[in-house]
């Protein structure tokens, strides 16, 4: 099975909202998982069939997941998933930063504590740095975007515990 | 021509300019509320991006998220579609100052235009004739009394920020001008942020006719054809159509100087569309809109020209692609607002759920809709949901084609004016072409519409 035959299969589930595809044949099996609702394209399992004895077949190596262009700015990574109460969310459109400069250090990390008034992050509008507060208290369970990272309005930054 | 275009609208427009930007291989990113996480636009859009909750004053009009999406998407221009900020000259000017394209007018022909009652007086010295009128805006009551006087009643008072018929008063004698004019302040205020008002002669029983201009950035201006706009309820235009069916061909050719006049008296640029109120053989100018209206699509039809495609084109600094002498306006177009409201309830709007959805088509139609089988109508924006464009070589033809695919056209879930368009375009002052602005207004108090679909209703048992 050629890499092009691949990501079209990949497409194809995408497309269409497919978990899962698995096809034999006598050379192989292939089998494709994928979480429905995600950003990102399946990472595609290549799973050798067994290998007759007489002739070593060279096992390919795992082939690296295709990046599918994004469907959105935004990533609703099992958004239905997260519990509101323990997630926060931006305020605002812009750009995600994790500092207050290049080179500072992060407002908060995993396993930082958070009052309702703590700075969190900053997202920049328009050459404007908005202070993100938690407005909840908790402990930072989960950071879910990178530095320098787009994000819109209502999408979850941070996961408390 | 630009890479990647900011869509700053919702909707069946939002659909519109997706539609050509993807015909023309420019990237879509749109802007959406809370509300519109399901929407249709934001399904075909190449990219999209939420930028608050459902209140369109928390999302829609926030300048700053929607240059903000600009910014992160590397976009080249927005379209303000209509409505929104399409007419706000302050976000014009912001996108100019960060260098993203507008795709409409400047901000100062814009504000030479949006301010009504300046832009009367701009057109008075162009010698466009316009309605008599204050020549300034009206602050007291005492001015407002005197102007009254001297154009003698009736007379009506206007939102200079105005627009959607609403800011609007009309007022037969002092007592009525007074309430009227406090009336028209506070709904302005609250509706445009803005209560400066004017008083202008009232014409009654007029036609409105708008004719639809384009304008390059070289100084070329084309004209369109007129739309005949008379069909309103509460000034909210229900049923347009092309060319009107009532004017001769010398006032025709009047309105379309005059139209033309207009534009270059204050250099405009884009696309844009003169109002102006027709009685008997007289016309005079009322406005103009200096964005891409609603009822485009009629022009469209009979022109051929995608309205959409030159102001993109015009914004990414191109050359009008015709001369007026190119321009054949050929048959009839009439368009439907398909609006969730129901006419058997005073137009009582309803939003709801699309239990099932089948639009009308084959030859000389057109359906202009976000919505799909399935879809919640939200309740924060307005409660057009569709627009219904036929075309035929004749008028009589069109009125068959438009009843045809009325018909045809399958709505459930909530209620929709199907019904009272179809009785509209049935009745012989409709039929006969003759018909001014007071026409739906004199049809339901006359109870004509609730006999007709008691008369339909008998029939079909």
């Amino acid at each position: 099975m050629k890499i092009d035959e691949i990501k079209t299969i990949v497409k194809l589930m995408s497309d269409n909202d497919l978990t899962e595809f698995k096809i034999e044949s006598e050379e192989m099996t292939l089998c494709l998982r994928r979480a429905a609702r995600q950003q990102t394209a399946p990472a595609p399992v290549f799973v050798p069939a067994a290998v007759p004895a007489a002739s070593a077949v060279p096992i390919p190596a795992a082939v690296p997941a295709v990046q599918e262009p994004p469907r959105a700015v935004s990533a609703d990574t099992g958004r239905a998933s997260l519990n509101p109460a323990k997630v926060i969310e931006s305020p605002t459109v812009g750009t995600f930063y994790r500092s207050s400069a290049p080179g500072a250090e992060p407002f908060v990390k995993v396993g930082s504590h958070v009052e309702a008034d703590t700075t969190v992050a900053v997202v920049e509008a328009m050459k404007v740095m908005n202070e993100i507060k938690a407005e909840k208290s908790g402990v930072i369970k989960e950071i879910l975007l990178e530095n320098g990272q787009p994000v819109e309005y209502g999408q979850p930054l941070f996961v408390l515990e | 021509m630009f890479n990647k275009i900011l869509i700053a609208n919702r909707g069946e427009i939002a659909v519109r300019i997706i539609r050509t930007c993807r015909e023309m291989g420019i990237k879509t990113v749109v802007v959406y509320s809370q509300a519109d996480e399901d929407s249709l636009p934001v399904r075909l859009a190449d990219e999209a991006v939420c930028i608050g909750p459902a209140p369109a004053t928390q999302s829609y009009l926030l300048i700053d998220r929607i240059i903000s999406v600009a910014e992160i998407g590397d976009v080249d221009a927005i379209h303000p579609g209509y409505g929104f900020l399409s007419e706000n000259a302050r976000f014009a000017q912001i996108c100019k100052e960060c260098k993203i394209e507008f795709i409409g007018p400047t901000a100062e022909q814009m504000s030479a235009m949006g301010d009504k009652a300046s832009a009367r007086e701009t057109m008075r010295k162009a010698g466009v004739p316009v309605t008599p009128g204050s020549n300034t805006v009206v602050p007291t009551e005492e001015v407002a009394l005197e102007e009254a006087h001297k154009l003698g009643y009736p007379v009506i008072i206007k939102a200079t920020a105005g627009g959607g018929g609403r800011g609007m008063r009309v007022a037969h004698n002092d007592a009525s001008l007074i309430q009227g004019f406090h009336a028209a302040m506070t709904e302005a205020e609250r509706a445009f942020g803005n209560g400066d008002v004017y008083i202008e002669k009232f014409i009654g029983n007029p036609k409105h006719i708008e004719v639809q201009i384009l304008a390059d950035k070289f100084g070329n201006v084309v004209c369109l054809g007129e739309r005949d706009c008379s069909l309103q309820r509460r000034h909210q235009k229900l049923i347009e159509e092309s060319p009107s069916p009532s004017i001769s061909a010398a006032l025709r050719k009047k309105l379309y100087e005059a139209a033309i006049k207009a534009a270059k008296a204050v250099g405009y640029t884009s696309a844009g569309t003169i109002e102006f109120l027709v009685s008997g053989n007289n016309f005079y100018f009322m406005e103009m809109n200096t964005r891409v209206q609603v009822e485009h699509t009629v022009t469209e039809m009979v022109s051929g020209v995608d309205i959409i495609r030159e102001q993109i084109r015009i914004a990414a600094g191109e050359r009008l692609a015709f001369q007026q002498k190119q321009i054949a306006l050929r048959g009839c177009a009439i368009e439907c607002r398909i609006n969730a409201e129901n006419p058997y309830a005073n137009f009582a709007p309803s939003p709801g759920v699309l239990t099932f959805y089948s639009a009308p088509g084959g030859p000389g139609v057109r359906v202009d809709s976000h919505v799909y089988a399935g879809y919640r109508i939200p309740s924060y924006y307005d409660s057009m949901i569709s627009k219904l464009i036929v075309h035929a070589p004749t008028r009589e033809e069109a009125i068959a084609r438009c009843k045809r695919a009325l018909d045809e056209y399958m709505i459930e879930g909530v209620p929709t004016t199907i019904p009272f368009e179809h009785f509209l375009i049935e009745t012989p002052e409709f039929v006969a072409g003759n018909y001014d602005t007071t026409l739906i207004e004199r049809l339901m108090k006359n109870g004509y519409f609730e006999q007709q679909s008691a008369i339909r209703k008998e029939i079909a048992k």
